[in-house]
């Protein structure tokens, strides 16, 4: 199976932090997202496209406001995707 | 899914008019300089058109069009058979904005009116029941006028982060006469599931970003994938899709699933922002310039969630301009 973030977490991680601004050594599955410094209503939406561009998968506003963790959005994304884990 | 088959329409003439008074997205206060250069990159939006005080009515935006256009067209008021205005902002809601410019403007009282309360999908919906309206009169020469715009500044909220940056003030007035020689095809949707996408609670509006983003995606590619196949036409007919100038993350996302080029599908959100139901006419405006007679492909899509495409054969010949006011 091609390695994707839906079925890597490090990949997972590594598209993450590039895409919220974090460095990828301050960042890990249990941050709760809402906490992280970049994270805002814009950089929100931008990662939500982003999740979408490279999976297909598209999270709606009802699914975010149940997650927690980064490890939340990483099970969502791979349950609603192909290669779900 | 309302497919549509109508005789066709010519586009005669689109006067789209913008307020002369400009608000920079650099200049959002409450933002860091790295955060407002972010916003600019992400929704593609650098400046808005705001009204001032002496202009603040959609009407008479409207009007100003109306009245630019029927003297560029060399129309006469009389001749106009159809007058529909599209908007969620008319400046009172009773008796009907459409109404309210026939007796400003002195048209025949043989002139149909009314008005559509929809945004970003109006001009399509507008353009479609113009289209279908046109094909049941009983004459040979039916003229017909469409205003489409919002005064969307009036319903933000002014320390909201997340619709101030986007939405901007403008109108757009097109003519339009029918053509029997071809035909127009429409597909027309609605998911009201998405109604709290985008909404007004109290005097402002709300905008749940993630939402819009998930509807526009999840139905615009298969509404115009659905409309060129009921029209049996091919995705590389139309010289160009014009699509509802949303922001850039939506437009983008849908442009990259129907593989279109940046070239078919031109944008104006840099300059004007989210125009709503204006946002196609004015982008038609600054960009078309086929040489040739050639089929474009308008989408609609927003607040309801409201879903509109159209697939139309435009003359070269038509009569454009944008008018700052």
């Amino acid at each position: 199976m091609d390695e994707k973030i839906y079925n890597n977490t490090l990949l997972f991680l590594k598209f993450t932090a590039t895409e919220l601004l974090i460095p990828f050594d301050k960042i890990s599955l249990n941050d709760e997202f809402r906490g992280l410094s970049t994270w805002s209503s814009l950089n929100a939406l931008v990662y939500i496209s982003r999740i979408n561009e490279e999976t297909s998968v598209l999270i709606s506003s009802v699914e975010l406001a149940d997650l927690k963790t980064l490890n939340d959005i990483y099970n969502l994304i791979s349950s609603k995707s192909n290669g779900a884990i | 899914m309302a497919l549509s088959k109508t005789s066709g329409i010519n586009i005669e003439g689109i006067v789209s008019l913008v307020p002369a008074n400009i608000n920079d997205n650099l200049l959002l206060t409450h933002l860091s300089q790295s955060d407002k250069e972010a916003l600019i990159h992400h929704t593609g939006i650098r400046f808005r058109r705001v009204v001032n005080e002496e202009n603040t009515s959609i009407k008479n935006l409207f009007i100003k069009g109306i009245s630019n256009l029927l003297a560029n067209l060399k129309w006469e008021k009389e001749s106009i058979d159809i007058l529909i205005c599209v908007t969620q902002t008319p400046n009172v809601s009773i008796p009907a904005i459409s109404c309210q410019i026939h007796g400003d403007l002195g048209f025949s009282s043989n002139t149909m009116c009314y008005d559509i309360n929809l945004g970003c999908s109006g001009f399509v919906y507008g353009l479609h029941t113009l289209s279908a309206l046109l094909s049941t009169l009983n004459k040979i020469n039916a003229r017909a006028i469409l205003c489409c715009g919002d005064i969307s500044t009036q319903l933000i909220q002014e320390n909201d982060q997340s619709t101030k940056p986007i939405f901007s003030d403008a109108a757009s007035v097109i003519a339009v006469s029918n053509n029997t020689e071809t035909f127009s095809y429409f597909n027309l949707e609605t998911n009201g599931s998405g109604q709290k996408a985008i909404y007004k609670e109290g005097n402002f509006m709300k905008l749940n970003g993630i939402d819009v983003f998930n509807y526009s995606l999840t139905m615009v590619p298969k509404n115009i994938l659905n409309l060129l196949s009921f029209a049996d036409k091919n995705i590389d007919l139309p010289n160009m899709f014009i699509l509802h100038q949303a922001n850039k993350l939506i437009n983008e996302a849908i442009r990259k699933k129907l593989l279109l080029s940046e070239t078919k599908t031109p944008s104006t959100l840099y300059e004007y922002g989210n125009t709503s139901s204006a946002s196609i006419p004015l982008t038609l405006c600054k960009h078309w310039a086929s040489e040739t007679p050639n089929w474009v492909l308008f989408s609609g899509f927003g607040v309801g969630f409201s879903v509109a495409s159209a697939l139309i054969y435009l003359n070269n010949s038509i009569h454009l301009s944008i008018i700052e006011t």
